[in-house]
């Protein structure tokens, strides 16, 4: 028997224009391995091959060998036995890995009966001990919409590792959770290995590698483009878009230009500002002001608010109490960016016939779109493309263009490169700021990473949590 | 596509999931008041268009040609209020109704609640018998069908669910008794009293219901056979068979059972013509003949019923939503 | 710019049909070529009786045979699928309009309005379908506008419910919040983000609401109290020549086809059901 408990030898997948490059690897009890990379870079579809659940029409190659024992990949059905048992796999998404109308415990319970084969009685203590030392144990009862990400995250772990599997792969465990959350599921990855099991990670996150340790492979379009021990590769990288992909963290982007001279009179300003929301209140006493060209970021956990606010400035959410001045003269002054690209727009029209429906409403000057595009990097071409046919990246520049040609004096950007990939998320946001600095457009910029916004952001304010508090920041390296 | 489906169907009873067990029961017992106030107020609107000899024609209608006079006129002129000014003609005829003062028949002079008490049983047997049946047909061949969304049984089952869908339970019936009855001399045609009486009309009516019912249950399946949830529960280890029996089942069957709300609607239409093809001695049926009859209190009496048991077979999915459910207990 | 104004009208109000819409759309049109050129390319009365010549098999003369009376079945199919066709186009046209316009201002407006509309829409839907139309058909037998009326009050409530539901989602909207902010007015929101999405769905109710209105108006026929004779109406025909089915099957199994064939091409042509 080998020291190694999975080993996977020239793995290749094809089908519908997917092609993955063979890829091996070995991993003994206790190592990790995280596979970073962008959407499309086919790090998910290497766990599926080696799960065996692949899509219809996509084929695995190659040989596996898990606890000794040897697989063909191109077999999809001969991993089944192990489900559970030998193989672990954690959802992307847990909200909705959870069986909707099943109570947390049962789905857990359900697993220490079936796939661990304990009696009843015995899966029922079993599942309220996995969820009470995850911290759980008020939660059991509940159904899956009644818990939080986070907590739909832990209680996917306990129903998945209930079996005891040795091997656990994570298919981006951290996504859609904010900081501290996603600190908290990478402790929980971590123990596999730390008792003598396997841990695959797939993330797209930078960060997430780094805290996990280990080996790290960096993918980009089905090929390896890069790997190695973490320490080296996320500090050292030396393949070209390793180097591209860890500059796009926020820790190591240039700092915008400085504001420079800020006695102009606020674009807007807020003043004693409470909002409730369910009959939670969402902040109180809330002052802040936004002057022309300033970057001013809104971080905190999610459900604090941070839209909330951004909507209130706007006008289009009313605050329960307190004060809003908008500066004068600027009736379509105020516009927003949206965190998802496609849904703020029609998909059913061209982008061409958006943007002349903008021009012929408000008379608006032709001659500035061309280079206004150019600069943005948009290619004319795109115009003739519906909203869902261009790149997400490319179609959030779209919006920007599209408020731009309003020469609006304030924009609330919420969490508008949260969808993007790192390296579009960096081009993207380092033209957002560049222009509104230009333009003396204020920017409110709402994000849940903190280094992005101790990075790019003039000043910050934090919702939630603590007391509300406006920070008067000077770009303090430490938030970095 | 069918996630948006399933979406767009679970909307239209979104608004029952809110309430509780309480309200919900409530907005069921508002629904009835309100059917009892619209049957009321149409079969009212019906008696004041009668043209003006109406009552000698019922009189003759009911005590034969011979024996009409002008006394016999008034007693029907009487029991219509045809004598009475609209408004208090209408509390009149509304305050009856509360008080489930029916009347009698026009045309058999019966009380009208004896009449409907005989023809309620007779319809519910076949209604029963229907929705059985049909629930044996369409919901097992749907979740097998949507286990397998465009495999060979998924096209056939819907190949015959658009035929059947085509065909109004009227057709279906003819077809079933040429094919039975006349040409095979199998089954009686029409008529009531031997179990074999039943069969036709109770197979007729299923086979409409089933014809919905198995696409509901397929696109349900389907929904949930391609969920996350189902995909997490097999690779957790429970295999296909529990994952089917734990997650798959309820999971399918809580649109099913939410539509059949739906299809009541069908039931309900169907009884009528149903009945009347195979002479059954159902609500259906007589609601139909008083039509014909211009029998007003059997007009009123029958439309009320079935309008009700529509309620009351509501009100049961209702029930058995909240029970499979257990976001709408906790909601 | 001229190019593009043609095919986004297209996108409007010709949706791109799959198979099984476009087999239905085939199928409605030779239906309605069989049921307006008949009168052109025939010299057939509906209502002319010839007892002479009753129950005769199919002839030159007499392609489809006659019926009971010895009325031409030719014509008298070709009128009663005019006659459902008109009533499914009368009544889901008078049912689409209003249903869809009260369903975007109660989406859109909200509040008190559009409980009033919704509790009058769930009050509507109290009573099963059928049940109304035949209490309307009680108080005026054998008329066709009493009949028309009762459809229609059934038909709109699914207009309404699936435009309001669908309307309620998109005003709350990125897309329409990012319209609005960009100084767009209602008219403008209706065109680009409202009815594009609402089309689609709104076609496929109608097909199915046609198809619900002729088996409607077929199944009062065929239980006698729809239309009267002698007209010709496709659940009256089946009716009225059922005691004929020893001596003339082909004649009962007209209508009977001719009524699936209908309700079949309008079911196929409205696609996926969005309830």
């Amino acid at each position: 028997m080998s020291a190694y408990l999975l080993q996977a030898e020239d793995v290749t997948i094809q089908g519908e224009g997917v092609t993955i490059a063979p890829f091996s690897c070995a991993l003994e009890a206790g190592s990790r391995l995280t596979l970073l990379g962008e959407t499309g870079s086919g790090k998910s579809l290497l766990a599926q091959a080696i799960m065996g659940t692949l899509p219809r029409g996509l084929r695995a190659r190659g040989r596996l060998v898990i606890d000794g024992e040897t697989f063909d990949a191109a077999d999809d059905k001969s991993r089944r036995a192990l489900w559970g048992r030998r193989l672990a796999l954690l959802p992307q998404e847990p909200w909705h890995a959870l069986d909707p109308t099943m109570r947390a415990v049962s789905q857990v319970a359900e697993s220490h009966r079936h796939v661990a084969g304990r009696d009843r009685r015995h899966a029922q203590q079993a599942a309220w001990a996995d969820l009470a030392e995850l911290g759980l144990a008020e939660a059991g009862g509940k159904l899956p919409g009644e818990l939080s990400g986070g907590m739909a995250q832990r209680v996917a772990f306990a129903a998945a590792s209930a079996g005891g599997a040795p091997i656990v792969i994570a298919d981006e465990p951290t996504k859609g959770l904010d900081a501290p959350r996603r600190d908290a599921v990478v402790e929980l990855l971590a123990r596999t290995p730390e008792s003598g099991g396997v841990l695959i990670t797939i993330t797209h996150d930078i960060d997430v590698a780094r805290r996990l340790g280990g080996e790290v492979v960096i993918l980009r379009q089905g090929q390896v483009v890069e790997r190695g021990p973490a320490q080296q590769v996320l500090t050292h990288p030396q393949s070209e878009y390793g180097q591209e992909l860890l500059g796009a963290e926020p820790s190591r982007w240039p700092r915008p230009a400085p504001l420079g001279e800020t006695a102009q009179a606020p674009v807007v300003s807020a003043t004693d500002l409470a909002k409730a929301r369910g009959g939670r209140e969402l902040f109180r006493e809330l002052s802040l002001t936004v002057r022309p060209g300033e970057i001013v970021g809104v971080v905190g956990p999610s459900g604090c608010g941070k839209s909330t606010l951004g909507d209130m400035l706007l006008g289009v959410t009313r605050a329960d109490d307190g004060k809003i001045q908008r500066a004068t003269g600027h009736p379509l002054g105020f516009q927003k960016l949206y965190q998802d690209p496609p849904a703020a727009f029609s998909p059913h029209w061209r982008l061409s016939r958006l943007l002349d429906d903008l021009v012929r409403r408000h008379r608006l000057d032709r001659s500035v779109i061309p280079p206004l595009m150019a600069r943005l990097g948009l290619d004319e071409r795109l115009l003739e493309r519906h909203p869902g046919e261009i790149s997400g990246g490319e179609l959030q520049r779209f919006a920007i263009l599209r408020v731009l040609l309003l020469e609006p004096c304030f924009l609330f950007a919420d969490e508008p490169t949260s969808r993007l990939d790192p390296i579009t998320q960096r081009s993207t946001l380092a033209l957002l700021v560049e222009l509104a600095r230009e333009r003396r457009c204020g920017v409110m910029l709402v994000s849940h990473d903190p280094a992005l916004i101790g990075r790019i952001c003039d000043r910050r304010i934090s919702l939630g949590g603590e007391p509300v508090s406006e920070v008067r920041q000077t770009l303090d390296p430490a938030l970095a | 596509m069918s996630e948006t489906l399933a979406a767009r169907s679970t909307s239209r009873w979104a608004s029952r999931m809110t309430t509780g067990l309480g309200g919900l029961l409530l907005q069921r017992l508002f629904q009835a008041g309100l059917v009892a106030w619209m049957v009321g107020t149409l079969t009212f609107v019906l008696t004041r268009s009668l043209p003006g000899d109406m009552a000698y024609r019922i009189a003759a209608g009911r005590y034969g040609h011979d024996m009409v006079n002008t006394s016999a006129a008034e007693a029907v002129r009487a029991e219509l209020a045809l004598d009475q000014p609209a408004l208090s003609a209408y509390f009149g005829w509304l305050w009856d109704l509360v008080q489930l003062d029916l009347g009698r028949s026009l045309v058999s002079g019966e009380r009208v609640v004896t009449e409907l008490w005989h023809q309620l049983g007779h319809s519910l047997g076949l209604a029963t018998m229907a929705v059985l049946l049909s629930l044996l047909l369409g919901p097992p061949l749907g979740l097998l069908a949507g286990l397998k969304p465009n495999g060979v049984l998924d096209r056939v089952s819907e190949v015959a669910a658009s035929v059947l869908r085509a065909l109004p339970p009227f057709a279906v019936g003819l077809i079933l008794i040429l094919i039975f009855s006349v040409s095979l001399g199998w089954l009686p045609a029409a008529g009531h009293g031997r179990s074999a009486h039943s069969v036709l009309p109770a197979l007729t009516l299923a086979l409409a219901l089933a014809a919905i019912s198995s696409r509901v249950a397929r696109n349900a399946m389907a929904d949930v056979s391609q969920s996350a949830y189902y995909a997490f529960s097999r690779t957790k280890g429970l295999g296909e068979r529990l994952s089917f029996m734990r997650h798959g089942l309820r999971n399918a069957a809580v649109p099913v059972v939410a539509y059949l709300g739906v299809q009541f609607v069908y039931l309900i239409e169907g009884v009528v013509v149903v009945e009347t093809l195979f002479a059954w001695p159902g609500i259906g049926h007589a609601l139909v003949h008083a039509i014909v009859a211009r029998d007003v209190p059997m007009i009123q009496g029958t439309a009320l019923v079935m309008g009700l048991m529509f309620v009351a077979l509501n009100t049961v999915v209702d029930l058995i939503c909240y029970w499979l459910d257990p976001r709408r207990r906790s909601a | 710019m001229n190019g593009s104004t043609l095919t986004s009208t297209r996108r409007l109000f010709l949706p791109t049909l799959n198979g099984r819409q476009r087999l239905g759309a085939t199928l409605l049109a030779l239906l309605l070529a069989f049921a307006w050129l008949v009168p052109w390319l025939f010299d057939a009365d509906p209502a002319r009786q010839q007892l002479t010549r009753i129950l005769q098999l199919p002839s030159l003369a007499e392609p489809l045979g006659t019926d009971h009376l010895g009325r031409s079945l030719l014509a008298r199919l070709a009128s009663a699928v005019r006659l459902s066709l008109g009533m499914a186009l009368l009544s889901v046209a008078s049912a689409a309009i209003p249903g869809v316009i009260l369903g975007v201002i109660a989406g859109w407006r909200g509040g008190w309005l559009d409980r009033v509309l919704g509790s009058l829409a769930d009050a509507f839907l109290a009573l099963p379908g059928l049940l109304l139309v035949l209490l309307l058909v009680a108080i005026a037998p054998g008329n066709f506008w009493a009949l028309y009326v009762g459809i229609s009050l059934v038909l709109w409530i699914e207009y309404f419910r699936v435009v309001r539901a669908r309307t309620r989602v998109l005003v709350a909207s990125p897309q329409l919040e990012a319209s609005r902010l960009l100084g767009f007015g209602p008219l403008y929101l209706f065109r680009r983000h409202l009815w594009p999405e609402l089309a689609p769905q709104v076609l496929t109710l109608a097909a199915f609401g046609a198809a619900s209105a002729i088996l409607a108006m077929a199944a009062l026929g065929f239980v006698s109290v729809g239309l009267r004779p002698p007209t010709a109406e496709l659940g009256l025909m089946m009716i009225e020549l059922l005691p004929y089915y020893h001596e003339a099957p082909w004649a009962m199994a007209q209508p009977i086809l001719v009524l699936f064939v209908l309700v079949l091409s309008l079911n196929l042509l409205a696609g996926r059901d969005p309830r």
